[in-house]
């Protein structure tokens, strides 16, 4: 969708405020929905719905509120959206009692467990598939003109852009398919653009950006 | 199970716009709650979580496979080839660094790392990402203007360097490998483990140097 996440080459929102104390939380609460984001299981739920429940939040929130606030919006929404939660008992303040089937209660895993939950969550997104790919390293490529209204992972500053091929990644998990809940794989692609060809300020430069794009949002050039 | 009805959560997101509090530490109080509540999530485990990426999972683990490479050039082989791999000989491999690839800085390329359509971030080697990595005037400026961001780090690129920007929008997700500083030659792993900073992993820092320390 052509929202407000899309971020890349926008102009206007100034100097990067470049202090950090490296402390990986800065409040409680930023912990907090770390861990809930990490312990939250919901079936069917898929990484790019949730993506694009958080590229649906209203543009002054997105923009305005801080990070791991709109990760705590996308799982209101996320469990909302599938019947997990009610917008009633957000009202209330507690658990009204619903038809979900919610299984047993989580039960209290110690670091040692958790740390082996990270280990073990190094997910893979690619499959092997029968069609061939379609591109091959060092071929010239045009990305598409138009996005879609749902979720895609062609940025806007990349479209209708000539590239080149820099690496076939293999095939991985569709995004667009997959925010629908439908797990399907297209071939994947490190492809290298000259910033000359992406912004007018760029003509002289011999800097580059690359983006990793799925199949279908490419043609030969 | 989700209807993936994006019509639904756009309404759904208007309407916590209105009623959910207004402070954030309250809306995250009122989620946690929710959850526990129904036992969706055990708040002991939250705080196992916090622990993990507060105490053993950050941005020494990332320091720790530069070194590692910057000292023995068949692991930096491995690494430059097989990312996932060569940080799992180490322990590292986990949360989104199933599809990692490094990428080497040299004196005729520095590499910089962003996300422009969300905030991705390879966790299990970098912990969680620093706030200007998620905000917006670094994810939509690190494609555009990488050298004046870069300046604001304070770091200036020469024009004769060209910059590499890896916009990490798919579930692949980079690692910057820096230069080993000049004049370490002498020093152990674990000194040149303390050597690189987490910017320099990112690409918003280049030159790592011996700090040399105040005396009192």
């Amino acid at each position: 969708m052509d929202g407000i996440h899309d971020l890349g080459g926008k102009e206007g929102y100034g100097p990067i405020d470049v202090d950090d104390d490296e402390s990986p939380f800065h409040h409680d609460w930023e912990g907090r929905e770390w861990g809930i984001a990490q312990c939250a299981r919901t079936p069917g739920i898929t990484i790019d719905w949730w993506r694009h429940c958080r590229e649906l939040i209203m543009p002054e929130d997105y923009l305005g509120r801080p990070y791991f606030d709109s990760w705590a919006q996308t799982d209101f929404s996320t469990y909302i959206e599938a019947g997990w939660i009610s917008l009633q008992e957000i009202s209330a303040g507690k658990s009204i009692s619903t038809d979900a089937d919610y299984g047993e209660p989580a039960t209290a895993m110690t670091l040692k467990q958790v740390l082996q939950e990270d280990h073990d969550h190094a997910v893979r997104f690619d499959a092997e598939i029968e069609t061939p790919p379609a591109f091959a390293v060092g071929q010239q490529i045009m990305t598409a003109r138009h996005g879609s209204s749902g979720h895609t992972r062609l940025p806007q500053y990349a479209r209708d852009r000539q590239g080149t091929v820099h690496a076939y990644h293999g095939a991985h998990v569709f995004p667009d398919l997959s925010a629908q809940g439908q797990e399907t794989h297209q071939h994947c692609y490190s492809v290298m653009f000259e910033a000359s060809e992406l912004w007018p300020e760029a003509k002289w430069s011999q800097d580059k950006v690359y983006l990793d794009l799925w199949e279908s949002y490419l043609t030969e050039a | 199970m989700p209807d993936f009805d994006a019509k639904k959560v756009a309404e759904i997101h208007q309407h916590l716009h209105s009623h959910l509090p207004s402070e954030s530490a309250l809306r995250v109080k009122a989620l946690e709650t929710l959850l526990v509540d129904k036992g969706l999530v055990n708040p002991k485990t939250i705080d196992a979580w916090i622990e993990a990426y507060t105490e053993e999972i950050g941005p020494k683990r990332g320091a720790r496979v530069v070194a590692t490479a910057w000292c023995d050039p068949e692991y930096k082989a491995r690494l430059l080839r097989d990312a996932p791999a060569a940080i799992d000989e180490l322990g590292f491999l986990g949360k989104a660094t199933a599809h990692l690839k490094v990428v080497e800085n040299t004196d005729e390329v520095h590499n910089l790392v962003v996300c422009t359509l969300c905030s991705c971030y390879p966790f299990s080697i970098l912990g969680i990402a620093p706030p200007w990595y998620k905000a917006a005037a670094y994810r939509s400026r690190a494609v555009r203007d990488p050298r004046g961001v870069l300046l604001e780090f304070g770091v200036d690129i020469d024009v004769d360097v060209e910059i590499h920007v890896w916009d990490s929008t798919a579930e692949l997700r980079y690692l910057v490998l820096p230069q080993r500083p000049p004049g370490t030659e002498d020093m152990s792993e674990d000194e040149l483990a303390a050597l690189v900073s987490r910017n320099s992993m990112i690409g918003t820092d280049r030159e790592l140097g011996i700090e040399i320390e105040a005396k009192g």
